[in-house]
């Protein structure tokens, strides 16, 4: 059996907690959860005493703990807060592989033996990157990434855990199926009664290959205790480097994340077209001033063009910007920062695997028709900007503007609020195919020409008669239908966004039909039902 | 030589095969006819068009045909934008691909949901200036089936026509919103809208009905859309 390669890995224990900690020192000592999809990602050792965990639900989240901080997540933050760890990693061994924000880990055959040994390898890493202050630091050493994941896992904070040579399958064994990161699977063999992977590791390999296919042999051959990704390893073609040039150099993360992703298209293409997927990635940038950055990037399946894309992106988060969020400036720029543009980037594939296919949809997915509009939509995006195209989600909120979150083309296409939730007061459908944000200002009259007023108690005064507006048809006219005044006071415990007013469905003569809004005595034209 | 040169006289050309095969001759035909079925065009112009949802079928009951320019006309508020999303849902409800080219950002994305169409097939394009606007819906007719399109003040018409050329060239449909100063093979225009459910200090807005007059080459019809 062939022997896995000896890996190191740190790992920062619920890392977009430290991320965020380390951006607001006011954080430090209260507990903290981070939110992603509406559950919790991560979460702080005192919220953790209170039983919140990764995976439950908010709300529940915040029944268990009191006083619990929510905070949203940040991938990209959180990427360039870990670029310090990296970094101190890498003051012990070039080859350092990032894995996701909190996890990276490195091969230790070299350093350990100029370092003395494993165990002095791991304590001098585990202590480099305490020294960040980040005390939580965990690192483990073992054959293959996943056994070395686990023993980061066991190991005492700011410590380091080694698995002696060979013994990672006796390591491996006691530790549950879920270690896999294969949610299906892991529910599927438990209830086959396999609840172990050492349980696991001791079928026969034909007869895991021929029940659970590819994506099972590879979770079997990590359950053994060999190394994760190759099953069989090719070495990537020389030339399937993917290289742009900025001429002029760019300093902005996104002119430059924007020539990533059709680098990392460009790749994935190219080596799809072999038969190839990629498990890891070389990032390398130059600055103007000559400096070479590198940086690896790896992943647990196979990475997709978006996958590729957003770690790209993270990566020149990480470079481009100072850690405090700012873009670098040529006095503020120690040693280690970047101190110019970049002027070219290259995605160089380190690790490929047999790409296993994919199944198209079988209704309604024209792959081809989706490509071609990827393409055109990139076009454009290359000529207005990432922000100008768009595309529109479902969220929950009261008025047509709220109900709609416009995602730029390219990012995840997720609501902001629940839109299954129940929205006391929103207005009612059809919805007005003109929303106006914010309202165009308009005037909305009485019979005797007086602006009409809504009281706090929310009565009108007088009824609407004459709506003026230069956004309607022949500046507005007469009033001949009206529902209303619906009076709002949403988020009054917050004076920033406290928003209160009144909303009119109004019908004009010559059948117009708009939403008016009144908003500290200002009435304005929110939308037009055109 | 100087025979073949010149041309048969009328009816009695060699490849004409009703000269050739006796008019009794069932199978034949029958072959031929079998012949003729296989060299059609795979792709009949009916089979190019997108089927329309809702009150529009009744009124274009042969979809919007694949590689022309549609346009949209009308004042605020008479129920040009409904009309134009009515439209990119028969794009998206046929699996293809939308955009929108909004350069005052005020698409309701909740309208186009409830007009039928596939938001997450559905691109929408802000901040476009005039003198990019060509060379943008130009970008966009490359790889969406249809690309609906507010129409800048003062388009020109050579524009105008390049697009359509564009258009036709990629089988894609062109839906101008506003003033198109080029030809198009179907022009709507909405004249008024009618709402029925408000009344004075009380209902809601619950139904319309919109008159469109739909003008072809040639024809002009008017219809009174229910929605």
């Amino acid at each position: 059996m062939e022997t896995a390669e000896r890996m190191g890995m740190v790992w920062c224990p619920d890392w977009p907690v430290l991320a965020r900690r380390r951006a607001e020192p006011t954080l430090v000592g209260v507990p903290v959860a981070v939110l992603a999809h509406g559950v919790i990602a991560a979460a702080s050792a005192e919220a953790r005493a209170e039983d919140v965990r990764p995976g439950i639900r908010r709300r529940e989240a915040e029944a268990r703990c009191s006083g619990l901080v929510l905070v949203d997540g940040d991938p990209p933050a959180e990427a360039r807060a870990f670029e310090a760890v990296a970094r101190a990693v890498e003051a012990f061994t070039p080859r350092v592989e990032l894995d996701r924000p909190g996890r990276l880990g490195f091969p230790t055959r070299g350093p350990s033996r100029y370092f003395g040994g494993d165990d002095a390898l791991g304590a001098a890493v585990a202590a480099a990157v305490a020294e960040l202050g980040i005390p939580e630091v965990r690192v483990g050493i073992a054959d293959g990434a996943l056994a070395a994941w686990l023993a980061a896992r066991r190991a005492a904070p700011g410590a380091a855990f080694v698995v002696a040579p060979g013994e990672s399958p006796a390591f491996l064994a006691p530790w549950p199926v879920t270690v896999l990161g294969d949610h299906t699977l892991a529910d599927l063999l438990g209830r086959l009664g396999l609840r172990t992977l050492g349980a696991f590791a001791e079928l026969p390999a034909p007869a895991v290959l021929a029940r659970f296919a590819t994506p099972g042999a590879v979770a079997h051959h990590r359950a053994q205790g060999r190394d994760d990704t190759p099953l069989d390893l090719a070495v990537p073609p020389p030339d399937l480097v993917e290289t742009c040039e900025f001429d002029p150099p760019v300093a902005r993360v996104d002119a430059a994340a924007f020539a990533a992703k059709t680098l990392a298209d460009r790749l994935l293409s190219q080596l799809a077209d072999r038969g190839l997927a990629c498990t890891r990635v070389m990032v390398e940038a130059e600055t103007e001033h000559g400096e070479r950055l590198a940086r690896c990037w790896r992943h647990e399946g196979a990475l997709t063009p978006a996958t590729l894309a957003e770690r790209v992106r993270w990566q020149l988060e990480a470079w481009l910007l100072a850690g405090d969020g700012k873009p670098v400036d040529d006095d503020l720029a120690d040693a280690d920062m970047v101190t110019g543009g970049l002027t070219r980037l290259w995605l160089r594939p380190e690790g490929v695997v047999p790409a296993d296919g994919r199944q198209l949809g079988f209704w309604g997915g024209d792959q081809a028709a989706a490509d071609r509009a990827a393409r055109a939509l990139a076009r454009v995006q290359g000529m207005l900007g990432h922000e100008a195209v768009v595309t529109p989600v479902i969220q929950g909120g009261r008025t047509p503007a709220e109900r709609v979150r416009w995602v730029p083309w390219g990012d995840v296409l997720e609501p902001a609020r629940d839109p299954s939730a129940a929205w006391p007061g929103s207005l009612p459908d059809p919805a007005p195919a003109r929303v106006f944000e914010p309202p165009v200002p308009a005037e909305l009259l009485d019979a005797t020409g007086t602006p009409v007023r809504v009281s706090g108690r929310g009565e009108c005064g007088a009824p609407p008669a004459t709506l003026r507006s230069a956004e309607l048809p022949n500046g507005g006219g007469p009033v001949v239908g009206w529902a209303g005044p619906w009076t709002h006071d949403v988020r009054w415990w917050d004076a920033d966004s406290r928003r209160r007013g009144a909303h009119w469905q109004v019908v004009l003569d010559g059948g117009v039909a708009c939403l008016v809004v009144l908003e500290s005595g200002r009435a304005g034209l929110e939308a037009l039902y055109d | 030589m100087a025979l073949a040169a010149l041309p048969h006289p009328p009816g009695t050309r060699r490849d004409d095969p009703r000269r050739d095969l006796p008019s009794r001759d069932a199978g034949a035909r029958e072959l031929l006819r079998v012949a003729g079925e296989r060299g059609r065009p795979l792709v009949l112009a009916r089979e190019r068009a997108l089927a329309l949802p809702g009150p529009l079928a009744e009124i274009l009951p042969e979809g919007l045909q694949r590689g022309t320019v549609v346009t949209v006309d009308g004042v605020p508020g008479s129920g040009t934008a409904t009309l134009g999303l009515q439209l990119a849902a028969a794009a998206t409800a046929a699996g293809e691909w939308a955009a929108a080219v909004d350069p005052h950002g005020t698409l309701g994305g909740l309208a186009a949901h409830q007009q039928g169409v596939a938001l997450e097939r559905l691109a929408v394009i802000r901040d476009v200036s005039a003198q990019r606007w060509p060379t943008v819906v130009a970008a966009l007719l490359e790889g969406m089936t249809l690309v609906l399109t507010a129409v800048p003040v003062h388009a020109r018409h050579g524009d105008a026509r390049r697009l359509a050329a564009r258009a036709r060239e990629r089988g894609a449909v062109l839906v101008a919103m506003g003033d198109w100063p080029a030809e198009a093979a179907l022009r709507l225009y909405a004249e008024r809208s009618e709402w029925t459910g408000l009344g004075a200090g009380h209902g809601l807005l619950s139904d319309r009905a919109t008159d469109v007059r739909v003008e072809r080459r040639g024809t002009a019809t008017r219809v009174r859309l229910a929605s």
